[in-house]
């Protein structure tokens, strides 16, 4: 009897000693991310989840590719209503105050003050134009990874081919629209060569038409409340009818939707002299340029002005303790001044930290690349990417009116009346719950 | 020696020049993913090889991705789709082409109310579905909402109807249950609508890309349209052209391969089955 009692009491004890192990198992997180440019982002991304796997065998994180910046956004939504919230997700910048908004995403604030640090002390490192797409209402939302802001490209053999100084690129709009009809090659009405190409595809059109309107004195939104766009003004209408001007007018940019391919491959191509495009394309431009270019500021009209660009890390709200506690340290690893500089160099992008410029392969790659620099300088003229309530539709609603400019089937001033309407009935049930929402 | 009259030669002139306007694509496709890397972008556009080719792209998408594991994770999809749908269209179409019982007509054309709606507006509440099925991140959860389908119960119905009701009849006066009926009167007799049915099934699933990437996460239960988009995605940056019709080619090769061994009796299956 008593041997018996003894040898359960043994048995207990080795399954009570058992219980760590199983107690131990990693914390399974999702991180969704989408990949703006090529498959090697793709493919470098989840080396880096690998990596991270390895250095903290206590948390698992299944990197998924989760299309482009818009289906991400429906992808993590569609996955927390359906109780599958992602941990960590690579969200567009301006969408993160819509997510905040919506009550889909978790504030930062206590998980930065449990490292005990503040808010503020957190955001510090950060480039002052980054904090006003990762903060709203008082909170932190968002940790800023990989930022962009629109750069003019210019191919500096036909800047000397046609008598304009290639380390003079133009400032004003003035200047652009001279070179552009200088720089544009015909053939009796045939263009052999466009002085300049923008693109009209869907997200970098209206990021384009932000910074061409800031820079024409206006704000396209308001930054401090989601419920205005600022479409029917004439800061826009002056963006809007230079390029409609430069397509009908001066001729020397094409007519129609150019997408984003198109106008990179032109650039690379030597059919058209100057274009807008991303830092973000700038490893890619570098790597394929047969003939030689340079970067410089989007020109300015009334001031110099563009919008930031990029994504962010969020955070979705329905995981648990432990999830949450693994992807704030997952998101910690990521925005590293290490490995966001190492992102930066490899994909073109500016690290949003400004630490990770102190570094010495920062200072080194800064050398060698002048045009990795100029984004950086732009920095001083940034604002925030423009974030309404339901941004992508409020978005979309201006993109199609200026599509139809391009096309030539619309003038700028009706289109952006119509923009505006088709955007305040968008943002209506946001405006009547808030602005509108008076005491009784 | 029967001469052409002028308007079938007309007709031949306009399928042939139908046929090259629908080739043209292939065609560049081909001839972009096999440039040597180095060819100016001027020149991409062009429908003429490089000379000597290079395989240097197709290298260069093969590594940009975890191809075998999309090729076999699509296949599995697609044909076990397929194995399930073939299943419960016949069922299906066999109760609604023979079979009398109350409201019939009512449930058929609620049936047909499927093929109106469209797919994006059941994303949540089928990851709803997905999620409490315990299939989320799996790809039978990419399967599952496809097991029935509209599409193929209404096709294989018409098909049925149209075989004499007397087949049945003798076969019943020969002791044939109902299993027995289908497996040697109904299906033997409707081969061509069921290679019809595969075919169009098959291509939808296999080019299929927002379902699957809203239910898949793990990159090594990925699909090729998802992989392929990583290629063709492009929000603020740049693409090698080469790489990008390379990733394509890899994607489209294994269905275009199938159409060229078996276009004989895809296009006979078509004209049999009504499709036409």
């Amino acid at each position: 009897m008593a041997r018996l009692t003894s040898l359960l009491s043994a048995a207990t004890v080795a399954a009570c000693l058992a219980l760590p192990a199983s107690a131990g198992a990693a914390t399974a997180i999702d991180f969704f991310f989408p990949v703006p440019v090529d498959g090697k982002l793709a493919k470098e991304m989840q080396r880096l989840v690998k990596l991270f796997n390895e250095e903290h065998p206590e948390i698992q994180v299944t990197p998924a590719y989760t299309g482009n910046y818009d289906e991400t956004k429906i992808k993590a939504q569609a996955a927390a209503a359906a109780g599958k919230p992602p941990a960590v997700v690579l969200m567009s910048a301006n969408f993160v105050y819509e997510l905040a908004l919506q009550d889909q995403i978790l504030p930062l604030d206590p998980m930065i003050e449990a490292d005990g640090t503040s808010k503020d002390a957190f955001m510090e490192d950060f480039w002052p134009a980054l904090h006003k797409n990762a903060e709203f209402n008082g909170h932190v939302w968002a940790v800023p990874y990989h930022n962009s802001t629109p750069l003019l490209y210019y191919n500096t053999d036909h800047f000397q081919e046609v008598g304009l100084d290639p380390d003079q690129p133009p400032v004003t709009w003035q200047d652009w629209v001279d070179a552009a009809k200088k720089l544009t090659v015909r053939d009796g009405d045939q263009v052999e060569r466009y002085g300049l190409t923008m693109s009209g595809s869907y997200d970098m059109l209206g990021w384009t038409m932000s910074a061409l309107t800031m820079s024409n004195g206006g704000l396209y939104y308001n930054p401090d409340w989601g419920g205005e766009v600022y479409y029917d003004t004439p800061s826009m209408l002056g963006a809007l009818t230079l390029w409609d001007d430069l397509i009908h007018k001066h001729k020397v940019t094409p007519e129609g939707v150019v997408d984003n391919k198109g106008v990179s491959s032109s650039f690379l191509a030597g059919q058209t002299s100057m274009v807008i495009l991303s830092t973000g394309s700038l490893s890619f431009i570098r790597e394929n340029m047969e003939g030689h270019y340079k970067v410089a500021f989007v020109p300015k009209n009334v001031r110099n002005a563009v919008a930031i660009g990029g994504a962010s890390l969020v955070m979705f709200k329905g995981a648990t303790e432990e999830q949450q506690q693994a992807g704030w340290t997952f998101a910690n690893w990521l925005t590293t001044p290490e490995n966001l500089g190492s992102w930066s160099r490899f994909t073109g992008y500016f690290a949003p930290r400004q630490s990770s410029y102190a570094l010495p392969e920062m200072q080194q790659f800064l050398d060698e690349n002048p045009d990795a620099a100029v984004a950086l300088d732009q920095l001083r003229f940034a604002q925030p990417w423009f974030a309404t309530y339901n941004t992508v539709a409020v978005r979309k609603a201006l993109e199609d009116e200026v599509q139809a400019v391009l096309s030539g089937t619309k003038k700028p001033k009706e289109a952006l009346e119509a923009a505006q309407a088709n955007a305040d009935a968008i943002m209506k049930p946001f405006v009547d719950s808030t602005a509108l929402a008076l005491p009784n | 020696m029967t001469r052409l009259t002028p308007r079938a030669r007309l007709g031949l002139v306009l399928t042939g020049a139908l046929a090259i306007l629908w080739i043209v694509p292939f065609w560049w496709m081909a001839v972009a993913a096999l440039r040597p890397a180095a060819v100016p972008v001027l020149e991409m556009g062009s429908l003429l090889p490089s000379w000597p080719p290079s395989l240097s792209s197709l290298a260069d998408a093969w590594d940009s991705a975890d191809f075998p594991v999309y090729y076999l994770n699509t296949t599995v999809m697609v044909l076990g789709i397929l194995a399930v749908q073939l299943v419960t269209v016949t069922l299906a179409a066999y109760a609604f082409a023979r079979l009398r019982f109350k409201g019939e007509r009512v449930v058929f054309y609620a049936f047909l109310l499927q093929l109106l709606l469209v797919p994006p507006i059941f994303i949540v509440p089928n990851l709803i579905t997905v999620v409490d099925l315990g299939l989320y991140d799996r790809l039978l959860g990419v399967m599952a909402p496809y097991f029935v389908s509209a599409f193929g119960t209404f096709l294989l119905r018409q098909t049925f109807r149209r075989i004499p009701v007397e087949l049945e009849e003798a076969a019943r006066l020969d002791g044939a249950g109902l299993l027995m009926l289908l497996r040697h009167v109904y299906l033997p007799l409707s081969i061509p609508a069921l290679v019809a049915f595969s075919i169009v099934s098959v291509t939808s699933h296999w080019n299929e890309f927002l379902w699957p990437l809203m239910v898949v996460n793990s990159p090594d239960r990925q699909v090729l349209t998802v992989g392929l988009a990583s290629f063709t995605q492009n929000a603020e940056s740049a693409s090698d052209w080469s790489v990008m019709a390379a990733g394509t080619l890899l994607v489209v090769l294994p269905l275009l391969v199938a159409f060229l061994a078996f276009q004989r009796r895809f296009v006979n299956s078509f004209v049999f089955s009504g499709l036409k």
